[in-house]
């Protein structure tokens, strides 16, 4: 009875290895509770067919904050937590910000449960070289975002989102190393 | 009209044909008020429930009860649900689709409860091309001072922020979002796709419900109880918070409902108790009626005539006021029943007559007062009281009704069993009533404030208190009123308000305030908003551009739109879904021509803050400042007061009448009103119940069946029929009103108690002030009256 079970169990163990899923991503980012590192930024503005570039660092701790520290062209440090988007003189804009924010925070955390309420999620490659694709369900979210996209491998590399109107946010994380002590 | 017709001796054909004609006559009276009414109803009872419809038309400001109305409105027709629970998502869902269900059945008109449902309210999309003409005062003075270049830095780290939505041609320098921020933020947003509010560490689901009609829709109401009932039940840890009127309206009929269950049947039941163990008769029971009901047709028809509206509380204590007709009809009754063939209607008739007329002189005196409210009562206690009075007299002594022995042994040993057995000193009754006296004017109290007229149950008092604080909101009944020619004199009238109060709360006046001149500048403050932006556009939109490494057309194309950019009126303004949060703040044209709006005030209520808000007030002409509860409170004091001095002189002229026939018996018809309205005033200085408007009018009652009792006591001094009438009436207002003592409603409350204790008062006095022997001037000449012998 219990060789059977052990047996059945190690059949099943490459299976199960073989087809990463989101818990699985969820997981190998989660290893990661806290992480600094530098960003690119390129905002793609359809209507103007220019881009905003910017560069800067960040440092992002699970289920607290990202702060984004902007460095070119203007210095800024902005800081997403669950409850608000503060800029660096502390006040909170624009007001209402939160809801922004909070999606940031789910997206870099790969908290798809939360995520899934809103978005159609579609995962595909492994863990070394994953990508997610979220879709808004709701017609209202679907008039800020058409969709984003999300690729890494042990961390998130690349953050893309798109809005109807063809503007693009395009985010590019890299030199990302994990904090040992919490902030 | 001497005696009833089936005890007619054949000689007294003609009175008895004139007696019939009136009786006919009085019939087809009533079937034309009953014509009459219906045509007036028609279209529904035009009733009034506006507290100051009961005073002098000088005392009435309409567009203040516009205002309070249209602050109130909100609340009417629309329900707003909290819902907090460990399983939120799945709770929020299962109650949102079933109040579903009831949109889906036409029983309500929406309901409101995932973020996509209030997805239209980004202002971003509506409020374009206003931006340009609208700035802060912060904005204004980065302006004014350096031409706008400390707003570039920021402009840029807007620009650049990952959660921003930049839109350098349309709006390089975030106007909006500046402007915006000034603005109320609803405290309700959105998180996993439901309307959520955060509050005291909180979160709560937001269900809002708009009604399709009345709040008052019964219909509607038990479907929407129900559908929560129900939620309740299946989630019994969920913790729900309801808010609106139609919430107080369903728990006023359910309250009304549990009440006529229980106090309305036990009053009943024992009513036909009493009159079916005295009469032992069906029919005395179904004559009761008769007079009451022709009585209140007959003052319905006549007050709504005269005064082509009506109060709801006229109609409330006038048809209280008829039921001293009972009176009429027991002692009517009684001697019939014990009397047999003896009875005759000519012997009762001076006590009847007399009683009737002390009665309308005292609601005369009510019609003579400048309240409109009190002189309606009047006219429908006045009415309905010689409406029923005809009835008595003309109908019910041919109605067949049997002699009764039991009846009449019941009357007999009644009497014995209620002879005093000593005789109370004329001394101490007035020492009594000295003390009394002193006792109402050192320990009575009066009670004036709102919760009289607020039925509503604790409970949902608490929840619609908790929900208004978590929500942040006033309740809007502190208010500036203004008034203007045109509604641009009007914005700038609130304008300069507002800056007079801007000014204030940084001087520490601890309140704040909406007010539509800060969503809508004035068109002289929006010409120079353009003027400034079009400043801000110059250098410091070059600069912002270069930075930005955008294209210097960019700017060019942000210049272009400031020439197309309109002015925001206020019509435009309250069409957009911000302004249609602000609209309880507009009154619009008002009868008098001219333009109203509220700034609604917030925060503390000491006098300092009441004394510097009227002071405010007064800087602007055509501005008063009101504030809805105090004020309530003042009214329903002004109408205690008028209502008082009103009871004071009916008294009067009451006395003034019975001593003129009394002469020196007129004491023994006064004490039983009077001294009953004397213990029961004592009885509330004694434990501490105020008074208020509702037990005054109570007292009304006290009073009139106490002179009937007063009057029949001493007319019929002997006959044990008038006291059994007396118990009778006594006993059966008691049951009636008295009753009322175990509503929950306060205003019921009030009115029961005094007619319980005053009712029960005149009915214990009446034995003691009873002329000796019987042989009163009255009853001797009532018997010399009565011609003929009686019959078996």
């Amino acid at each position: 009875m219990f060789r059977t079970l052990l047996l059945t169990l190690l059949t099943c163990l490459p299976l199960s290895a073989q087809a990463f899923d989101l818990a699985d991503l969820q997981h190998q980012l989660a290893a990661t509770p806290a992480l600094k590192g530098k960003f690119e930024q390129q905002r793609h503005l359809a209507d103007l067919d220019s881009t905003l570039d910017s560069h800067g660092r960040f440092r992002f701790v699970q289920g607290k904050s990202v702060v984004w520290q902007l460095e070119s062209p203007v210095e800024e440090r902005i800081e997403l937590t669950p409850e608000a988007i503060t800029n660096g003189s502390g006040d909170a804009v624009p007001p209402g910000g939160e809801q922004v924010a909070r999606l940031f925070l789910q997206l870099l955390e790969g908290d798809w449960q939360s995520l899934e309420s809103r978005f159609a999620i579609a995962l595909s490659g492994s863990a070394d070289a994953w990508q997610v694709a979220l879709t808004p369900k709701a017609q209202a979210l679907r008039q800020r975002i058409d969709h984003i996209d999300l690729k890494g491998a042990r961390y998130i590399d690349h953050l893309e989102m798109h809005t109807p109107s063809g503007d693009r946010l395009e985010v590019r994380l890299f030199d990302q190393q994990p904090l040992n002590d919490t902030p | 009209m001497s005696r009833a017709p089936e005890q007619r001796p054949a000689a007294d054909g003609k009175r008895h044909g004139a007696y019939r004609l009136a009786g006919w006559l009085w019939l087809s009276i009533l079937v034309a008020c009953a014509l009459w009414l219906g045509v007036m109803l028609r279209h529904g009872l035009p009733a009034d429930t506006d507290l100051t419809a009961l005073l002098p038309a000088d005392r009435q400001v309409p567009l203040i009860e516009a205002a309070d109305r249209q602050l109130g409105s909100g609340f009417e027709n629309r329900f707003l649900l909290l819902l907090g629970a460990d399983d939120r998502v799945a709770a929020t869902e299962a109650l949102g689709q079933s109040l579903q269900t009831l949109v889906d059945s036409d029983q309500l008109a929406a309901i409101d409860w995932r973020e996509l449902d209030l997805a239209d309210d980004d202002p971003h999309d509506w409020m374009g091309a206003w931006r340009y003409r609208l700035l802060t005062p912060a904005w204004q003075q980065a302006i004014h001072s350096d031409g706008g270049q400390s707003l570039v830095t920021p402009a840029l780290r807007r620009l650049f922020s990952p959660t921003a939505r930049p839109d350098p041609v349309a709006d390089p320098f975030g106007l909006l979002d500046a402007w915006l921020s000034r603005l109320p933020q609803s405290p309700i947003g959105a998180s996993d796709g439901l309307l959520t509010l955060e509050a005291d560490g909180q979160t709560f689901s937001v269900l809002i419900g708009k009604l399709t009609g009345s709040p008052y829709d019964l219909g509607m109401q038990a479907a929407l109880h129900q559908t929560l009932e129900r939620f309740q039940q299946t989630h019994p840890q969920a913790e729900l918070l309801r808010s609106g009127l139609v919430f107080h309206a369903a728990a006023g009929a359910r309250q009304a409902r549990h009440e006529m269950s229980t106090i309305g049947a036990a009053s009943l039941i024992g009513v036909l108790l009493i009159i079916g163990f005295v009469f032992r008769s069906p029919r005395v029971l179904a004559q009761l009626m008769v007079p009451l009901l022709a009585g209140s047709l007959f003052a319905l028809t006549l007050t709504l005539g005269l005064f082509g509206r009506l109060h709801v509380l006229t109609l409330a204590f006038g048809a209280s006021l008829i039921g001293i007709a009972i009176d009429y009809v027991l002692h009517l009754q009684s001697d019939r029943a014990i009397e047999g063939a003896g009875f005759r209607l000519r012997r009762l008739m001076p006590s009847l007559a007399f009683g009737l007329i002390s009665s309308v002189i005292a609601y005369a005196a009510q019609a003579l007062t400048p309240m409109p409210g009190l002189r309606q009562m009047a006219a429908f206690a006045a009415f309905g009281l010689v409406g029923a009075w005809l009835s008595v007299v003309l109908w019910l002594p041919r109605f067949r009704l049997h002699a009764s022995p039991f009846t009449a042994r019941l009357a007999e040993r009644w009497w014995r069993l209620c002879q005093p057995r000593w005789r109370l000193s004329p001394w101490l009754a007035l020492g009594a009533a000295v003390a009394m006296v002193a006792l109402c004017l050192g320990k009575l109290q009066s009670d004036d404030s709102l919760e009289l007229l607020n039925p509503s149950p604790a409970d949902l008092m608490q929840q619609e208190a908790r929900v208004q604080q978590l929500l942040d909101r006033d309740t809007g009944s502190r208010y500036l009123l203004v008034r203007a020619k045109t509604s641009e004199a009007l914005l700038s009238r609130l304008h300069a308000l507002d800056r007079t109060l801007d000014a204030a709360i940084a001087d520490g006046l601890g309140i704040d305030y909406q007010s539509l001149a800060r969503s809508v500048p004035p068109a002289a403050i929006q010409q120079a908003n353009l003027a400034r932006v079009r400043t801000l556009y110059g250098k410091p939109l070059e600069a912002l551009i270069a930075t930005a490494g955008l294209s210097p057309d960019v700017a060019e194309r942000a210049r272009e739109r400031l020439d197309e950019a309109p002015r925001l009126t206020l019509e435009a303004w309250l069409q957009t879904p911000l302004g249609e949060l602000q609209k309880r703040l507009w009154l619009g044209r008002t009868p008098a021509g001219d333009i109203a709006a509220t700034i609604v005030i917030s925060g503390a209520r000491d006098a300092a803050t009441t004394a510097r808000l009227e002071r405010i007030a007064a800087s602007q002409p055509q501005t008063v400042y009101v504030d809805r509860l105090s004020r309530i409170g003042r009214l329903l004091a002004e109408l205690r007061h008028h209502t008082a001095g009103w009871v004071a002189l009916a008294m009067a002229l009451m006395s003034v009448a019975l001593i003129w026939r009394y002469r020196r018996q007129a004491w023994r018809v006064l004490v039983p009103p009077f001294g009953a309205t004397l213990i029961v005033l004592s009885a509330f200085a004694l434990f501490g119940v105020p008074l208020n408007i509702f037990n005054q009018l109570g007292l009304l009652l006290v009073l009139g069946i106490g002179l009937d009792a007063g009057i029949f006591n001493v007319e019929h001094a002997r006959k044990p029929s008038a006291w059994l009438a007396i118990t009778l009436s006594s006993l059966t207002s008691v049951l009636a009103f008295g009753m009322l003592t175990f509503s929950a409603t306060p205003a019921l409350h009030y009115l029961g108690l005094t007619c319980l204790i005053g009712l029960a008062s005149v009915w214990l006095l009446v034995p003691w002030v009873r002329p000796l022997d019987g042989a009163t001037t009255m009853d001797r000449e009532n018997t010399l009256n009565r011609g003929e012998p009686r019959h078996g």
